[in-house]
């Protein structure tokens, strides 16, 4: 068999526009293996429609998309990806077991129902329907269900949007976690305090990427001490 | 109470309406649409039974009752053999014919009776009774009746005196009702799938467009069968309706009809941007196909555009099939059944393939 490539997703001037409003202008990007890597940008930016492009929901209009090593859109290369919605998409009249196993059998995974659930901290409230969950409770089933097949990479679109600050930090120490553990993990978020603790960020605005780096790399380019502004020193460097 | 407050929940709702546009219309346009399609229906020329008239009658009288049947107004009357008749009312050409034996002017100038036979097609009660009053209508024409008892025999072809009208719109409604509570219920459901994430999470799966419908359709067939099921057993056993067919024939043609229910649903929902709309095709879709299938006016009675519309609506066909099987007694061997059967089977096919062509478009 041949080596694993050494970046996880390795997209290449990629462009989509929606009718006149450009949503992506030339992003290019790399995900190495086993990190973290964050997307950082306020909403509209184009976050959602990089990580839709990333699984094949949207084909781009220029450009090239590489996951795992295989040009998309391809359909068996999605088996070992993980894909979690904005919104906590899931089954509302299941209940939190019923939904990771379904998912999991989507995916064909035969096992690891318990183990994401008990990752995410739900395994106890594993027969409880989701519509009587807390929205936080929502979110971590949402991230359980995304991970029950054992992704390589995991994509995460804005996964602690209305979700309380202490599960905020549980979520990201689980993200650390899955990198240590070898697994590629992208995640958006407008977010500035929770970016930082990505490996590495993108910012990107306006469907551009502005920088990319370590948070200490981008706060060094833009010559300040707050990665907030460095966002706003990096997005009015770049021309309009 | 304050009147402010109040006020401001009446404007907030009228702005919402403006906004859809699509409930507006909806509002407005579809009772114009419903009524005027029952007024055509109902005012707009359409046919009248049709019926012939076999004169066997060696005096005069028959001939007088024949043409004053002619020009009834409430049949289509033609006179012909016995033989042609015979045949027609078995194709469904006709819906009755009147025979008027070779004694008929003597039994009423000697006996004061008048005895024709009417042989009905019988599968549609409305046009039967058509018939009758037109053939007893015909004989106040003759002259010097005064006295005269009038005592038809009538026989049937299908069903019999006793066939009544749960027995003509049971057969149409066991295949609808099962057809529209599946189809709603399907729609409904497809479209929380994509409200709430869900279809978007498994279009980003391994999944395959056509594995996400095939299991679409098995889970609701599941439930449509059982439905159907209970449908049919409640009409045959509670109801007593009519039925001369296999019972697994109607079974089958309901199996169908629930698999095209299903599949238009999904399709339909490609449509609707919220529950709210997707039940707002009940009276777009389902309405104006209850009143053209035939379901309670004959296709024959309506006016000639519409039986050209009704023709391609395949409700039209399972209904028709299924009045063919329980009423009839038809079996496949019938070309008029395989018709049926057919088209409600290309139609699950279409919508299926509809179904599985929009999918992809409308979530990317």
């Amino acid at each position: 068999m041949a080596t694993a490539p050494p970046y996880a997703v390795e997209v290449e001037d990629v462009s989509k526009r929606f009718g006149a409003q450009p949503a992506l202008d030339g992003v290019t990007l790399k995900i190495r293996r086993g990190e973290v890597y964050g997307i950082l940008g306020p909403n509209g930016a184009g976050k959602t429609t990089l990580i839709r492009s990333l699984v094949g929901l949207i084909v781009p209009d220029g450009g090239t998309v590489t996951v795992l090593g295989q040009r998309m859109p391809s359909l068996d290369i999605l088996a070992r990806v993980g894909y979690m919605t904005q919104q906590a998409a899931l089954y509302p009249d299941l209940s939190a077991g019923e939904n990771v196993r379904f998912f999991a059998e989507i995916y064909g995974a035969h096992d690891g129902v318990r183990e994401a659930l008990e990752f995410v901290d739900l395994w106890d409230r594993r027969d409880s329907v989701v519509s009587e969950l807390s929205g936080g409770m929502r979110t971590r089933c949402s991230l359980a269900c995304a991970l029950v097949h054992k992704p390589d990479l995991l994509l995460l679109d804005e996964p602690t949007v209305g979700v309380d600050p202490l599960v905020r930090v549980q979520l990201w120490d689980r993200f650390q976690r899955m990198a240590h553990e070898g697994k590629s993990i992208l995640v958006s978020s407008h977010v500035m305090d929770e970016a930082e603790r990505s490996d590495r960020l993108g910012l990107i605005r306006f469907g551009r990427l502005l920088a990319e780096g370590t948070v200490g790399e981008l706060k060094q380019k833009a010559g300040v001490e707050r990665l907030e502004d460095a966002f706003l020193k990096l997005s009015e460097a770049s021309p309009q | 109470m304050s009147r402010r407050r109040v006020a401001a929940i009446t404007r907030r709702l009228l702005q919402q309406f403006r906004r859809d546009r699509r409930t507006l219309a909806l509002l407005f346009l579809a009772p114009l649409l419903i009524l005027g399609l029952l007024g055509y229906l109902l005012r707009g020329g359409g046919g009248v039974p049709s019926m012939a008239i076999v004169n066997l009658d060696a005096g005069p009288l028959g001939g007088v009752v024949a043409s004053e049947l002619e020009q009834s107004a409430t049949v289509s009357a033609t006179r012909m053999s016995q033989a042609d008749a015979q045949a027609k009312l078995r194709s469904g050409d006709l819906a009755g014919y009147v025979l008027l034996p070779a004694d008929f002017s003597t039994q009423i100038q000697q006996a004061r009776l008048v005895a024709p036979e009417v042989h009905l097609e019988g599968s549609q009660p409305g046009l039967s009774g058509s018939i009758l009053q037109a053939v007893s209508q015909s004989f106040t024409a003759l002259a010097g009746t005064a006295g005269v008892r009038f005592t038809p025999r009538v026989t049937y072809l299908y069903g019999g005196p006793s066939f009544d009208t749960l027995d003509y719109f049971g057969a149409a409604f066991i295949g609808l009702v099962v057809f529209f509570l599946v189809f709603v219920i399907t729609a409904v459901s497809f479209l929380r799938e994509r409200l709430q994430g869900t279809l978007e999470r498994l279009m980003a799966s391994p999944l395959r467009r056509p594995e996400i419908v095939l299991g679409y359709m098995l889970g609701f067939t599941v439930l449509a069968l059982i439905q159907a099921a209970e449908v049919l057993l409640f009409s045959l056993i509670v109801l007593h309706v009519h039925n001369s067919g296999n019972v697994a024939l109607i079974f089958v043609m309901e199996a169908l009809m629930a698999i095209a229910a299903v599949n238009l649903g999904i399709f339909l929902s490609m449509f609707a941007r919220s529950e709210f709309q997707a039940v707002q095709f009940i009276p777009l879709v389902i309405v104006p196909q209850v009143l053209l299938a035939g379901i309670i006016f004959p296709l024959s009675t309506e006016p000639g555009p519409l039986q050209v519309l009704s023709r391609v609506l395949p409700l039209t066909y399972a209904v028709e099939g299924m009045r063919n099987i329980m009423i009839k007694g038809a079996d496949l061997g019938w070309s008029s059944l395989q018709l049926d059967f057919g088209v409600v089977l290309g139609f699950g096919v279409l919508v299926i393939l509809a179904g599985a062509t929009t999918l992809r478009r409308r979530i990317a």
